[in-house]
């Protein structure tokens, strides 16, 4: 009557290939055992030989009498022996293989050794005997079956009692007593709490110092001295929301923000571990991300795309091609190649998409209870593997299949094609990506609409005169109206691009035209009406009619053919479920980039452009696995979510398809009480430097409580109401006052609020390691904006790293654009982003580490690149005719953003002449002007040097 | 292969994030008068994350050289004497899939030192060190593929990134020099990836810094970003004093106490950058010196220059040295390349012995040595060995565990740890014991959880301290 563990592996499939139900295949399963007619000389053995050992040895621990149950288990009831503790029943009757408390007693596993060495150690072989004896007979056990639940549960209501685990509850805006000082009610729900304390928040920050603040934070790029001026000219109380607005409609925009999801993704392009393949085209799923910023996507629709694309409906072939691309979140995690067992390795790809959605997106690590019932959280191990049945049902395409090496890969996968540019032949790996679904150009800058949102400044969005985005232009395309502000901004770029040919020129001002606007380009203001409306949260889109799936059957050529049937039964399971895989639920092969197409076929040997991502496999509910071992399987659970996250009815799986959209919809309702608060809580952080949640990434009952619990309910609230909407969360932040204050404390405050945890200055923030360098390009004026098609990974192609592929490939890039588009291999990092703590791409990463150590002063003291950069600032420094004083506030305000003190102006100057003093007695020929140049140029290399040009004040 | 250990990603929940103490490098006394008017945090918390941190208990070895000999060491053919395996040398053996010969080792065993160690023939200098080794005779892993059990030797887990031992016992201990890097690896295997000496979620300044690669001379590795070919030292100086006014403005105006880390980390980067090329530059050596480690001629130069370089690094203050000799992978062969490997490994390991002895150093430095597993005693390629990862054999030297002890053991062929087995976890629990480290305290928070090098593993082998 009860199968082993492997029958039933080997059963599943046969299940399957006769084409029954979910029912009556649960019906399938072993039966929970009968009581056994209990012989009364077995009743005698069991009083004699068991129970004094189990009283003796194990109900200290084990029993309800116990001061504290160790591992969930009591061994004072029938029930309870059998029903076992965590990790799995510890008496199967009869199945002395399957009853774990055999194997601990016989101390055959390190980890569980029972009784342990404080109460006496393992028990004498005779003793062990006489389980072994017991169990075979049937364990006849004449104890009350029903005294006592044994099985420890959970306690879902008490653990909802969490704020975590409650839904977002509105909150009064707090009265405060300046009722001057707010610009908005987050201002006033942080005035309210400082008050309280006797604190008020410091004096305003000056504009240079603002306009810095507010470029990197929302563009990772500096100001150029020319849109510091315009601004500090510009008296509007409109001032800041304009450049907001610029801001957020550039495509600039995407390239930062997006950046923040791709650490919280593990976003990398390279399999990572022991075996390290690229993966050439996981820059596509970059490029996703970086244009679902910029067109502002709504975060529902976001996280949804990027669980179940795959499965949403689509209007056209393009469209589908962008949903797969978006589930590229679920392919490009870490690969163990290397794993001999199919199993583990799929488990293990299983474990990272359980891993990082719910850590991305719920702030959760749900996957400890892998092996165990979570140990803080109220997260059962029956979630893990209700997630696990999900993410089990579904194939991820990842490719890893090309030339380089695929003898060292024991698990390579494939891709998902594309649909091909419309009359273009290109050969993969070099292809040009089909154009984004939502170019930049659809982007739309947020309108202040929102309650949250500064009452009183913020232009109407319907008025055209003070429209932010139209007035920009006004402002900044004064001086060259021809001319990107972008170019005429930056006096190395106009002059570069003074000097190309008038074709050239033309080109370039084209590609300005259509790209969108970007960094204080004159964006045309969007109308109203265009602003893109907001899907309700029950809008989301509903999975494809019932009538495009259907029961996955075998495919009619082993069907109709006895023979092969017969031969295909006999395959390993895995095997036939990799078989399997490859048709859709109707038996036909499976094909890509059809309208509306609901599976995608690998890509195989086609030469198109191809995606990672993922599509339903072999429909199943995945069982337990005892301490998350493949040979330890336990009891087969429905798939479903997290329960203590679900709030009223858990969502039906469907039989025929993995349950990743019902997942994501799940993810993204409104009920759930930690989506929303998580995205609003990392927005925060970004901009404010720490979240309201401090533990960004954790907000389990270990992580810390909101330093301002209504706050962050109440933006969670105007999040969801504002179509999740990030660029109106962004804006609404960064117009409020506190935003806006000055970096300095003061010490009555820094007496009673060191930590600032009331945010009333502004924190000190250094900025990340793209931002660094990408600055050091911009005050080069080399800077190269336009993103780029690919990825150095993409031209290197598939292959091992380390074998045929040298890691400075990926390590040393000499290149011009932005760092977002540098190669993210794992393990090889660029220097320039490692260094300044870039995120470990193996991790899901929230936050990121602020370390200062000597390797960052070497890199700017030493680093060729470093140089360079300085040395081009320098060299356009000195062709501009001006004299040592104006090219000396020039360099502070390209590098710094700011002016010089006299103080420091005179430090300078006399630098310059005793460095270019010292130089000339050293340099070849010793020249004059070649060590001023030298000089200048270790000037411009002192000021990316300086702390201060990598924190925000 | 069953008892693949997942690792436990939830442990016991502890007080504070570190994070905003690791914020800054140096708490100078800008800060630490900061810190003093605004709150009462004690001056411990402010501490630089590289500064000597007292250990748990008291330390009997203060730094680690890591022989590692990437590719799994055939045991039976160095240091676990098997006559009975010489004896059924030709029965059958129990590889999967039948076939194989049990193969007794065709090196001889002589029983050395006074504590008369069985010691193959294959390392007759390292053997005049019999009685300073301690042999772990029962050593096991879990995974005998190399990719796995090495990343699993290095940061104890094969399955998630996770920080080096290196990194662990920078974090426990910070450096006693910082002028050098807390934790280098010289010549590691690329092709397994930086994550070997990597940091994972503890902060990047306890990473490994990598000198020279596999198959690269090792005379000729630097570090990156060592030297600014523009400017002099002296010219050099002068713009940093340039940026350190700057930094010193900002930290007045602003109070942001990561200034005062930014302006330490310059001050030992302009040491390092000059300390270090000295550390690595073996031209001072005396030639007697540089003879003894086999420098100049032979199979030995090589390696011999890795061990002194480890010696120079361990006399400086360096907490953890790793230095890597690959190609023990011996399927086929294995009496000619087992013996190639140990005659370029032997003389310099013995060198090293001999030289931190007569420094005094080898009390207070605990050298290991051994690879990510070992081999069978069976195989069905003639002259030759396949992975095994039940039993083999590591030594540890000096740091105060027993020399001329034989800690554990296998069975009569050397197929699996039978007596006082040794996991990996074991073993990294024993180093941080060794370096007053108590594995299970020593953590760090990440993602809500407290990590460990040994997860919820590891015994300590408390037998085999002195």
């Amino acid at each position: 009557m009860l199968m082993s563990p492997s029958s039933i592996r080997v059963f599943l499939p046969l299940v399957a290939l006769f084409g029954l139900t979910q029912a009556t295949w649960a019906a399938l399963q072993p039966a929970p055992p009968v009581d056994p007619q209990v012989d009364p000389a077995q009743v005698e053995f069991f009083e004699k030989r068991i129970r004094p050992v189990l009283a003796d040895k194990c109900y200290k621990c084990h029993s309800s009498e116990a001061t504290k149950v160790k591992g969930g288990l009591l061994l004072d009831t029938r029930e309870g022996i059998r029903n076992g503790g965590d990790t799995g029943p510890a008496v199967v009757p009869g199945n002395a293989k399957e009853s774990l408390l055999l194997k601990a007693i016989h101390w055959q596993d390190k980890d569980l050794r029972m009784p342990p060495e404080k109460d006496g150690g393992k028990l004498p072989d005779n003793v062990i005997a006489d389980f072994e004896k017991w169990i075979a007979m049937g364990a006849p056990d004449p104890r009350g079956a029903g005294t006592k639940v044994a099985r420890r549960e959970m306690d879902l209501t008490k653990a909802k009692k969490l704020w975590t685990f409650q839904t977002p509850q509105a909150a009064p805006v707090p009265a405060v007593k300046d009722t001057a000082w707010p610009k908005s009610d987050v201002d006033r729900f942080l005035l309210a709490a400082q008050e309280a304390k006797g604190l008020h928040p410091v004096a305003d920050a000056d504009r240079p110092t603002l306009l810095r603040r507010v470029y990197f934070d929302l563009i990772g790029l500096p100001p150029t001295p020319a849109q510091i001026e315009a601004f500090v000219k510009d008296k509007s109380p409109y001032a800041l929301a304009k450049v907001v607005d610029v801001l957020l409609a550039s495509p600039q925009f995407g390239e930062r923000w997006g950046r923040h999801w791709l650490d919280t993704a593990r976003y990398a392009e390279s399999t990572g571990k022991e075996r390290n393949f690229t993966f050439p085209e996981a820059w596509r799923y970059r490029d996703w991300v970086i244009a679902a910023f910029n067109a502002d996507k709504p975060y529902n629709q976001f996280i949804v795309e990027q669980i179940a694309g795959d499965l949403l409906p689509a209007k056209n072939a393009a469209e589908h091609d962008q949903n797969i691309l978006a589930t590229g979140f679920l392919a490009v995690g870490t690969k163990g190649l290397n794993e001999k067992n199919k199993e583990i390795f799929k488990m293990d790809v299983v474990d990272d998409q359980i891993d990082t959605t719910s850590r991305a997106v719920l702030g959760l690590t749900v996957a400890c209870a892998r092996c165990h019932d979570h140990k803080f959280d109220p997260i059962p191990t029956k979630d893990y593997y209700a997630l696990a049945g999900i993410f089990r049902s579904t194939t991820t395409y990842y490719g890893t299949n090309g030339p380089g090496g695929a003898a060292k890969n024991r698990n390579a996968s494939t891709l998902i094609a594309l649909t091909p540019p419309a009359g273009t032949e290109k050969t993969a790996g070099a292809v040009k990506p089909p154009p984004p679904a939502a170019p930049a150009t659809a982007a739309t800058p947020p309108v202040a609409t929102a309650a949250l949102v500064p009452a009183s400044p913020a232009p109407a969005p319907a008025a055209p005169a003070t429209s932010p985005a139209a007035a920009a232009p006004a402002q900044v395309a004064e001086a060259q109206p021809q001319l990107p502000p972008m170019i005429a901004n930056n006096p190395a770029m106009a002059e570069r691009f003074a000097k190309l040919p008038p074709k050239k020129r033309e080109q370039l001002l084209a590609r300005f035209g259509k790209a969108g606007p970007q960094i204080g380009a004159a964006a045309p203001a969007p109308a109203p009406s265009a602003v893109a409306p907001a899907p309700a949260p029950e809008a989301v889109p509903s999975p494809a009619p019932a009538s495009t799936i259907t029961a996955p059957s075998l495919p009619a050529f082993i069907a109709n053919d006895p023979e092969k049937a017969k031969k295909f039964a006999a395959l390993p399971a895995s095997r036939r479920e990799a078989f399997l895989a490859k048709f859709a639920n109707d038996g036909k092969p499976k094909f890509a980039g059809k309208q509306g197409a609901q599976t995608t076929p690998d890509a195989g040997e086609t030469t198109g452009p191809k995606a990672m991502g993922v599509a339903d496999g072999y429909v199943s509910d995945a069982a337990i696995l005892i301490r998350g071992e493949v040979e330890g399987r336990g009891a087969v659970v429905p798939r479903g979510v997290v329960s203590v996250l679900t709030m009223g009815e858990a969502p039906a799986m469907p039989a025929k398809s993995s349950g990743r959209l019902e997942l994501a919809q799940w993810l993204t309702a409104p009920e759930n009480p930690l989506t929303a608060r998580v995205m609003v809580n990392r927005v925060w952080q970004h901009l404010f430097g720490e979240g309201i949640v401090r533990t960004a990434d954790n907000f389990g009952a270990t992580g810390e409580e909101p330093t301002n619990a209504a706050l962050l309910d109440t933006l969670a609230l105007q999040f969801m109401r504002d179509s999740w909407s990030v660029k109106k969360l962004i804006r609404s932040l960064v117009l409020t006052r506190t935003y806006q204050l000055g970096g300095a404390p003061d010490a009555r405050g820094a007496e009673i609020d060191p930590d600032n945890r009331l945010l009333w200055h502004a924190s000190s923030r250094r900025l990340d390691a793209e931002a660094i360098r990408d600055a050091m390009l911009v005050a080069s004026g080399k800077i190269d904006l336009r993103p780029l098609e690919g990825s150095v990974v993409a031209k290197t192609g598939d292959g091992y790293i380390g074998r045929g592929i040298r890691p400075e490939t990926f390590t040393n890039v000499n290149a011009t654009y932005r760092s977002v588009y540098l190669p993210i291999v794992r393990d090889f990092v660029p220097e320039a982003l490692d260094i300044f703590d870039f995120a470990e791409p193996s991790l899901v990463v929230a936050t990121r580490d602020v370390t200062n150590v000597p390797v960052q002063a070497l890199y700017l003291l030493n680093n060729s690149f470093v140089r360079e950069q300085a040395s081009a600032m320098a060299r356009h420094i000195l062709a501009q005719p001006l004299s040592q004083t104006q090219r000396i506030t020039l360099a502070y305000q390209t590098a710094l953003s700011r002016l010089p003190t006299d103080a420091e102006r005179a430090r300078a100057e006399q630098y310059l002449i005793d460095e270019a003093a010292g130089l000339a007695a050293v340099i070849k020929g010793g020249k004059a002007e070649d060590a001023a140049a030298l000089s200048w140029s270790t000037f411009c290399q002192a000021l990316f040097a300086s702390a201060e040009f990598r924190y925000l004040k | 292969m069953n008892e693949r250990p997942y690792e436990c990603r939830g442990v016991t929940p502890a007080a504070l994030t570190r994070r905003e103490l690791l914020r800054t490098v140096s708490a100078g006394f800008g800060w630490l008068a900061f810190k003093s008017l605004t709150t009462a945090a004690s001056a411990a918390e402010s501490r630089n994350p590289l500064a000597p941190k007292a250990p748990h208990f008291p330390a009997r070895a203060k730094r680690v050289i890591f022989l590692c000999m990437q590719g799994g060491p055939a045991h039976m053919d160095t240091f676990d004497y098997k006559p009975k395996l010489t004896e059924d040398d030709g029965k059958p053996g129990v590889a999967k899939g039948g076939g194989s010969k049990l193969y007794g080792s065709p090196f001889k065993f002589e029983q050395r030192g006074q504590s008369g160690l069985w010691i193959s023939e294959l390392f007759p200098k390292v053997a005049e060190h019999a009685d300073e080794l301690c042999l772990l005779r029962g050593m096991n892993t879990d995974i005998p593929n190399h990719p796995q059990a090495f990343i699993q030797l290095h940061t104890g887990s094969a399955q998630f990134a996770r920080p080096s031992m290196g990194a662990w016992a920078l974090y426990g201990l910070g450096t006693a020099n910082e002028n050098l890097p807390g934790f280098v690896t010289i010549s590691p295997p690329i092709q397994f990836g930086a994550q070997n000496y990597g940091s994972a979620f503890l902060p990047a300044v306890y990473q490994g810094t990598r000198l020279g690669a596999q198959r690269a001379d090792v005379g000729s590795a630097s570090i990156s970003n060592m030297r600014n070919p523009e400017l002099s030292t002296e010219l050099q100086r002068k713009q940093i004093d340039l940026v350190q006014s700057m930094n010193r403005d900002l930290l007045a105006t602003t109070a942001n106490p990561e200034v005062e880390g930014v302006i330490e980390s310059y001050e030992l980067a302009f040491r390092m950058q000059a300390e270090l090329p000295k550390v690595m530059d073996l031209s001072k050596e005396s030639p007697a010196t540089l003879a003894s480690y086999g420098i100049g001629s032979g199979p030995a130069g090589e390696f011999g220059r890795q061990c002194l370089m480890a010696r120079r690094f361990a006399e400086a203050g360096v907490r953890f040295i790793e230095v890597c000799h690959a190609g023990w992978d011996q399927h086929q062969q294995l009496q000619s390349k087992l013996t190639a490997n140990c005659a370029a490994t032997d003389q310099p390991i013995a060198a090293l012995l001999t030289d931190l002895k007569a420094r005094g150093l080898l009390e207070d430095t605990l050298v290991m040595w051994g690879g990510e597993f070992g081999r069978t005693p069976d195989g069905r390629r003639p002259d030759g060995r396949d992975h095994n990862a039940k039993g083999y054999t590591m030594w540890l030297a000096g740091g105060g565990v027993r020399g001329g002890l034989s800690y554990g053991g296998t069975d009569d062929y050397g197929y699996k740890a039978v007596e006082d087995p040794v996991h990996t976890h074991d073993l990294h629990a024993t180093i941080l014991a060794l370096l007053g480290l108590d594995h299970e305290k020593l953590t760090y928070r990440y993602a809500g959880r407290d990590f460990r090098l040994t997860d919820v593993h590891g015994t300590v082998a408390k037998a085999i301290f002195t």
